[in-house]
């Protein structure tokens, strides 16, 4: 990833994050936006419809939809109809329990769709404590389905501590289905903030999957990682925070932001039913803080240049501070082992 | 014989940006920043075009920049032979 070029101030974002609706049939315990019931006051298809057009002209390459289970929205399809006639690719983020034969035949249609299936363990009595009772056992019907159409398909896992020891099994479930395996980063947002200190990885968990991702070439990250990322992953994604200069998000009312994390009333960057899309990313305050953010107390970090400070929406979630740097980081989850078994010698 | 002809591959985008031309594939997705300055306008790619193709008023070495251009698009897998 070349810095420079984005620190020039890209034009138009190269993805954006909409977040169609907070209604969800599932209630799973890692939920960054707590969804549930719909908002009050979600976009319109109408207004959805506008925005596809204007995200459209602004040439933004690529629509990553989430929720909610963005299924829920009985005008989605209708939206990604919008989005594929103006060539633009979608990737769709869904639980999978409302995915059925007639609709992957719909969305076969298109090449310009990807789906990932949330699935948080590799059996249903892990993915199942966070996803609800019998999650596990639709979500995987709906790999099989999905993987025997020409969609490009991954499962997509959070990791937490709970599930840490079965990365690799997940990897091998996923192969055996013939789909690729995405890992996500557990953030401390929405009902993920009010489970965060259970299911939060360990630091020696987080190191551990540091070292099988460095030996994973295929597994993707969404570069939710690049403050863990090893040497051998350089170069296969981005090496720092992406928000308000390759990204941005859109919540289910309109309302856009740095990313999908940070959507609270200290990040909102402007409103969709006030301003134009191109206005907002070309104007917004917020967005300008973020592409002048430096990260000046990691600067004396030997891993500095590979991870720029990490991920500022944990620093925020976790410290209020969003100049404080990812407390997630190799580093630290290096130091942090350090420190414990220095205490625990001690004693 | 007919030239091969060259086009964005279907999987990849491109559009217009200060420094040039930014270029995306699904497939990665990974970018690709070329510092082309007004060299190239955005819809050279758009189109099935030839190899030897190239917008008018491009000098004799600015043609030769731009088929080492071409052929690293091509290596990369953002342009396709037809």
């Amino acid at each position: 990833m070349s810095n420079k070029y984005v620190e020039m101030g890209l034009r138009a974002p190269v993805n954006l994050t909409w977040e169609v609706s907070l209604a969800c049939n599932l209630r799973c315990t890692t939920c960054l936006s707590s969804s549930g019931e719909p908002a009050a006051g979600e976009l319109t298809t109408a207004e959805a419809l506008d925005l596809v057009e204007q995200v459209h002209q602004a040439r933004v390459f690529q629509i990553n939809f989430g929720g909610g289970e963005p299924f829920m929205r009985p005008d989605f399809e209708q939206i990604l109809d919008a989005c594929h006639s103006r060539g633009i690719m979608t990737c769709i983020s869904t639980n999978g329990t409302l995915i059925d034969a007639e609709r992957v035949a719909r969305l076969s249609k298109t090449k310009l769709v990807a789906i990932q299936v949330s699935l948080d363990g590799a059996s249903p009595a892990t993915c199942d404590a966070v996803r609800g009772k019998g999650v596990f056992n639709r979500a995987v019907e709906a790999v099989k389905l999905l993987a025997a159409s020409e969609i490009p398909t991954s499962i997509n896992t959070v990791l937490t501590t709970q599930n840490a020891g079965e990365i690799p099994a997940m990897y091998e479930l996923a192969r055996s289905l013939s789909v690729s395996l995405r890992v996500s980063r557990f953030r401390p947002s929405g009902r993920g903030a009010d489970n965060w200190e259970q299911l939060r990885p360990t630091p020696s968990q987080l190191l551990e999957f540091s070292d099988w991702l460095a030996k994973s070439g295929d597994v993707r990250t969404g570069d939710s990682f690049f403050s863990l990322t090893s040497q051998e992953r350089q170069g296969l994604g981005l090496n720092l925070c992406g928000a308000a200069k390759l990204t941005c998000c859109v919540g289910p009312t309109g309302n856009m932001y740095p990313c999908a994390f940070l959507q609270t009333d200290r990040f909102f960057a402007g409103s969709l039913r006030e301003r134009s899309f191109q206005q907002i990313w070309d104007d917004s305050e917020i967005y300008d803080s973020f592409r002048s953010l430096r990260i000046h107390s990691c600067e004396e970090c030997t891993r500095f240049d590979q991870c720029h400070g990490g991920c500022p929406a944990v620093a925020w979630h976790l410290k209020n501070d969003i100049n404080g740097g990812d407390p997630e980081c190799l580093e630290r989850c290096v130091t942090s082992i350090a420190d414990t078994a220095r205490i625990a010698a001690a004693a | 014989m007919a030239a091969a002809g060259i086009a964005l591959h279907p999987a990849c985008r491109v559009r217009r940006e200060g420094f040039g031309l930014l270029f995306y594939d699904l497939r990665g997705p990974r970018l690709l920043f070329a510092e082309t300055g007004d060299l190239i306008p955005v819809d050279f790619f758009e189109a099935p075009r030839g190899m030897d193709e190239f917008p008018d008023g491009v000098s004799a070495r600015q043609k030769t920049v731009l088929q080492k251009f071409v052929k690293q698009l091509l290596d990369k897998g953002f342009l396709r032979e037809q």
